[in-house]
């Protein structure tokens, strides 16, 4: 008996202490990286400095994260505003067009986001508004690709919604806003958060899409770490990718607090 | 005679794929507790969602109250439903629940709170307000959709099933105090359910459903004792459906070639195949044949013993088989499996109707 159940268990302890090693490790590193003394990356760092910091939070730096912080906040509470009757239609009718709306709305999850970047960038090009990127077309482009994530939570929660609640509050005389505002919104309001955290994050995260859509003046950080990275990895660079990383990981854990995002993010309902 | 609170008329409902409700009439009067009585399928659930308005229906009338209702919303409607499932709000306590319709039609909350502690005295949840749904037994929760539906005094009440998630025991109880409850408050209700002993339990009138229509709509009594069609004979209880012929002399005659004295309805003609329908508690199996009423031979089959009655299983020498039910009062079967008897019925205990 004991023996039956020693080696899967240990095998599933090696499989987990790899898997945190490889996604908790380089972010360790990074991190150390950024107290170097010296302008070179070096593991571990030699000596303790905290100048690269002090250079992350320069105006440099600052303004592309403040613009990406800009550009996800409206990309997410877009994607959700749109999600909301995008996934009851979805949800609730069957009518002529809806798995091509199905596609449209969840398609851009299964494109490279670089390929929606280029094709975005040539639309822009064959429209005469190659000079008009620049937020307007991230933000256009941001919505394409994180669009699905909220669809995606959208649905579920109104897929957990208890049948006949929307029927009861009607015949208890609730209109069709009201039954939305006092029904359908308190049971559906951890998804539509879930939905716009999402989108926040692959918003974040995203350089593939921005790259194309991306102008000098109006850069997300993403873009910026990634043209800087052109001349070497720097200690600076090592502190800005952690203060990037932070601001995302920051986000879940408050709303996860707020409203029992785990729930979306694990897949089940704590007791 | 005075108007009723509830009137269908000709009302259909049709899907792509099928037709729900088939051309329904029904006249409910003021305080009446009327049954939709069928097997799943039969469109009584759907006639429910007809008059909650919860979708329109393809043709026909419904008034409420001498109010043309059928294109009103369901919220425009003064109606109370208590869903199968009760559909509770699970982000709202007991008396929030109860509170909503209240809430939505915009009474003060001083009357409020008084109206809503009333509704909850009225089905025992007392001092259970501030429960969530979640935190309740079903039964606690039945009691709740029954209050929410209650406390708005609607014009009609419309109760889904709401018994069939109920264990035996506390389906039982709730039949007669969901009963009560609606003689005492003489709100107009239409129950729908596929059990037979709630409808004739709770009934003023019973509307046996199948395939879209109403087969015959009775007091639990007549539909009981008179049914119309061989469908609600079987549906309702247990039935002997004895196959046979009209002869000339207006008498049935069953296979195995007996002639019974049952007189049969002008409408029925001549020669057409029948079933004489008898129900096991009204038959009698006796050693030799009576000199009046319905006697046909048989053999005794079987005999189940089941408590409070013994099942006597019988074939006719036609080849069709009955059941006779005994009370059990305490003497011994005085028939063996095997023996050859008489199966006999009083006239008026004995329907025909048509194949």
């Amino acid at each position: 008996m004991r023996s039956d159940t020693t080696a899967p268990w240990a095998l599933l302890c090696v499989v987990v202490a790899l898997i945190y090693l490889f996604s908790l490790g380089p972010i360790l590193i990074t991190a150390a990286v950024s107290f170097n003394e010296t302008n070179r990356s070096l593991f571990p760092p030699r000596g303790w400095s905290l100048r690269w910091w002090a250079r992350a939070f320069g105006p440099e730096w600052t303004q592309p994260l403040v613009f990406s912080l800009k550009l996800s906040t409206l990309t997410a509470v877009l994607s959700t505003v749109l999600a909301l009757p995008l996934a009851f239609a979805l949800h609730r009718h069957r009518f002529p067009g809806r798995e091509a709306m199905i596609a449209l709305a969840l398609g851009p999850l299964m494109l490279p986001t670089l390929v929606t970047g280029v094709g975005l960038l040539q639309l822009f090009q064959y429209a005469g508004l190659r000079e008009h990127i620049g937020f307007g077309a991230l933000l256009a482009g941001h919505l394409v690709i994180c669009l699905p994530f909220a669809v995606r939570t959208v649905s579920i929660s109104l897929q957990t919604l208890p049948p006949n609640v929307e029927l009861a509050a009607a015949s208890l005389g609730a209109t069709r806003w009201n039954t939305l505002r006092h029904v359908v919104f308190p049971l559906i309001k951890n998804g539509l958060v879930a939905g716009a955290v999402f989108a926040f994050i692959h918003s974040f995260t995203d350089v593939n899409l921005s790259l194309f859509l991306a102008t000098p003046g109006e850069q997300p950080i993403t873009v910026k770490i990634l043209a800087f990275l052109e001349f070497g990895f720097a200690p600076t660079l090592a502190a800005v990718s952690v203060i990037t990383l932070v601001l995302p990981l920051v986000l879940v854990a408050v709303v996860e607090r707020l409203s029992g995002l785990g729930d979306f993010i694990y897949g089940e309902r704590r007791a | 005679m005075p108007e009723p609170a509830l009137r269908l008329v000709g009302i259909e409902k049709h899907y792509p794929s099928a037709v729900a409700v088939a051309g329904i009439d029904l006249d409910v009067a003021e305080g009446e507790f009327v049954t939709l009585l069928g097997p799943s399928g039969c469109g009584k659930t759907t006639t429910l969602g007809l008059v909650a308005g919860f979708f329109p229906p393809t043709r026909g009338e419904i008034w409420l109250k001498g109010r043309h209702v059928e294109g009103l919303p369901s919220f425009k409607r003064d109606i109370g439903v208590v869903f199968q499932d009760y559909a509770l709000f699970p982000h709202m306590n007991a008396a929030e629940n109860v509170a909503f319709g209240l809430r939505m039609r915009k009474v003060s909350s001083s009357d409020m709170a008084k109206r809503v502690a009333d509704a909850l005295e009225l089905v025992k949840l007392t001092g259970l307000g501030d429960r969530r749904p979640l935190q309740m037994s079903g039964g606690q929760r039945q009691r709740v959709a029954l209050a929410r539906a209650l406390v708005i005094n609607p014009a009609v009440l419309l109760l889904d099933e709401p018994l069939s998630n109920l264990d035996l025991k506390l389906r039982e109880e709730m039949r007669v105090e969901i009963a009560t409850l609606q003689r005492r408050l003489g709100i107009t209700t239409v129950f729908v359910t596929h059990d037979q002993g709630e409808a004739l339990v709770m009934s003023d009138r019973i509307a046996v459903m199948n395939a879209g229509r109403i087969e015959q709509i009775g007091t639990p009594s007549d539909i009981y004792e008179r049914p119309a069609t061989r469908f609600v004979a079987q549906f309702i209880g247990r039935m002997n459906l004895i196959a046979g012929k009209v002869t000339p002399s207006r008498r049935v005659a069953v296979d195995g070639g007996v002639e019974l004295p049952i007189p049969v309805d002008r409408d029925i003609t001549t020669g057409s195949d029948v079933h004489v329908a008898v129900r096991p508690e009204r038959a009698e199996l006796r050693p030799d044949a009576p000199s009046s009423g319905v006697t046909i031979p048989c053999t005794l089959r079987q005999v189940l013993y089941l408590g409070s009655t013994r099942e006597l299983h019988v074939d006719f020498d036609g080849g069709q088989r009955g059941i006779v039910e005994m009370p059990n009062d305490g003497s011994a079967s005085r028939f063996e499996a095997g023996a050859l008897a008489w199966f006999c019925a009083p006239v008026e205990s004995c329907r025909v109707l048509r194949a």
